[in-house]
């Protein structure tokens, strides 16, 4: 069959046209660079996406910290994903890059954190 | 008291903080940033999805990621800032009023850089019929409260317009566990980026009717119902077609406005189509010494091209304030068919100069021209053309030399 895709690798949204038979990929046309015919792959193997949420934190100068899966997931996991994010908590200070929860769903997913929270300072508040 | 500075920067977010650090690259030593939220990097550290840096750093950062990026290049460079500060008044003669918790303070400063940003366009903008009850939130409105607030904003949601802060919100509210009934569009194409409506609403399944709008709110305290009806191709509603969609929550991502209150003070001249100043050749508005960048400009689609433009107006900063920036001569900029707008709005200096500029509608295989008179400057190829994304072409001084006039024109 054919189809075509919108690639989310970066803005220039590429209309890819692709031929396949169940898995199997015939024809890739449309890609600017490779970056769309990998993600082209994936997304007719096994979609892919890099979840990114929040998560609450402790004792910090912002109530929420932002956090993202290391690497792209399967999309089928990204609702579950939401949901765990919603029991995470984490205590103040936080670093970007902070490894925040380990091997969610048993799947391997980590998440990090994407933006400094400080300690709240009960005195200047 | 009066303190004297050479570069003050309004707003310290994406703009902001890019015009800084480039400042301080040329060479400029007595920068001060004033920002009026409590912390930098302003609209992006609500922008927690990912996608942003991919042109400027080469990987795919979330919007507080990339905002980091550049808090640490301005405290490495020592570059001093004002927080929860805000600019009550800027006048032509570029002295700023600042009011923040120490009571007023007042400086003078030989060049203002504006990048206030922009803000969202509300119900009151698009005149939408119906009772006034809660749970009605402008998208942008809607992230701040989900992503930095820990405010869930509603379970069942429509969403009105199809910009691209609305699409990432419909995602964002899924996988926060709320029921994102559709997304309503009243243009016959979606005016955010076709990446975001592909990984925001396919993804999820979450439907985009085009040529659809609220025609109706109804509700007692809380928003409880609108009404949906698809519009003509002359945008009519069509009366047949309405239908009513229960719900607790009404999203709006109807449009972004430059803020330019302040450059409205200092008497700067404002473009009716972009709703920012008008600009030169490095982003210079009519008042000398008072230059502009970023969202404050015009609406950019990606932060990206914030960061580069608030790093490319700073080459006329540095040459005003040597003295070097001297009109040679204005090249007038005639805006042609199939273009909503271009900046910079007029030339004075000739030098390689970058236009960016956004189409009236969606095409394909389209070609941009530049003319001087009959006589072909330039002209750039598209594969696709899309009034969601900002299109920047770059002419050089070679091509500029000769030319009077110059008419820009989508064929």
């Amino acid at each position: 069959m054919k189809r075509e895709f919108i690639c989310i690798i970066c803005p220039n949204s590429c209309h890819i046209s692709v031929e396949y038979e169940g898995k199997k990929i015939k024809s890739i046309k449309g890609a600017q660079c490779p970056k769309g015919e990998d993600f082209i792959r994936n997304e007719i193997a096994n979609p892919l996406r890099v979840f990114t949420g929040s998560i609450l934190v402790k004792n910090g100068n912002f109530s929420l910290v932002s956090v993202k899966t290391t690497s792209p997931v399967p999309k089928k996991y990204l609702k579950k994903v939401g949901e765990i994010t919603h029991r995470i908590k984490v205590e103040a200070p936080v670093t970007i890059g902070q490894v925040v929860a380990f091997n969610l769903l048993n799947e391997n997913i980590d998440l990090v954190a994407t933006r400094e929270i400080e300690k709240k300072n009960f005195l200047s508040s | 008291m009066i303190q004297k500075k050479d570069v003050i920067i309004i707003g310290g977010g994406a703009a902001g903080l890019a015009a800084a650090v480039s400042c301080r690259q040329k060479g400029i030593d007595d920068i001060l940033i004033i920002e009026r939220g409590s912390y930098l990097g302003g609209i992006l550290n609500q922008c927690i999805h990912d996608g942003f840096g991919l042109e400027k750093f080469n990987t795919s950062l979330t919007g507080p990621e990339y905002a980091q990026r550049y808090i640490d290049q301005v405290k490495e460079e020592k570059i001093p800032f004002l927080l929860n500060s805000m600019v009550i008044n800027l006048s032509p003669k570029k002295e700023v009023i600042v009011a923040n918790r120490k009571g007023l303070q007042h400086f003078r400063a030989k060049v203002i850089i504006l990048a206030m940003g922009c803000r969202e366009r509300t119900r009151g903008a698009i005149s939408i019929p119906g009772t006034r009850p809660a749970g009605i939130y402008t998208a942008g409105v809607a992230q701040e409260l989900i992503n930095l607030k820990n405010y869930m904003v509603g379970k069942k949601i429509v969403i009105l317009g199809s910009g691209d802060i609305g699409l990432i919100m419909a995602r964002r509210l899924t996988l926060e566990g709320a029921e994102v009934q559709m997304v309503a569009e009243i243009l016959p194409y979606s005016s955010g980026l076709p990446r975001n409506i592909n990984q925001c609403l396919y993804d999820f399944d979450i439907p985009l009717l085009l040529s659809h709008t609220v025609v109706d709110i109804k509700g007692n305290g809380r928003i409880s119902e609108v009404t949906l009806a698809e519009v003509d191709k002359r945008g009519e509603i069509i009366s047949k077609s309405k239908r009513k969609v229960a719900c607790d929550t009404l999203l709006l991502s109807v449009g972004l406005i430059p803020e330019n209150e302040l450059s409205r003070q200092a008497g700067v001249i404002l473009s009716s189509i972009t709703g920012g100043p008008e600009a030169d050749e490095r982003g210079q508005t009519n008042v000398p010494g008072i230059f502009a960048c970023g969202n404050v400009l015009q609406v950019h689609d990606i932060v990206d091209n914030v960061s580069l433009e608030a790093e490319y107006i700073t080459e006329g900063v540095m040459d005003y304030l040597q003295g070097r920036l001297q009109a040679q001569r204005e090249i007038q900029i005639i805006l042609g068919s199939g273009l909503r707008y271009v900046v910079p709005q007029k030339i004075f200096t000739i030098k390689d100069t970058i236009f960016s500029f956004r189409v009236n509608q969606p095409g394909k295989k389209k070609k941009i021209i530049f003319e001087a008179g009959k006589e072909l400057v330039k002209k750039k190829f598209f594969p696709r053309v899309n009034p969601a994304e900002m299109l920047r072409v770059k002419l050089t001084s070679e091509e500029l030399e000769s030319v009077k006039r110059l008419k820009i024109r989508l064929i």
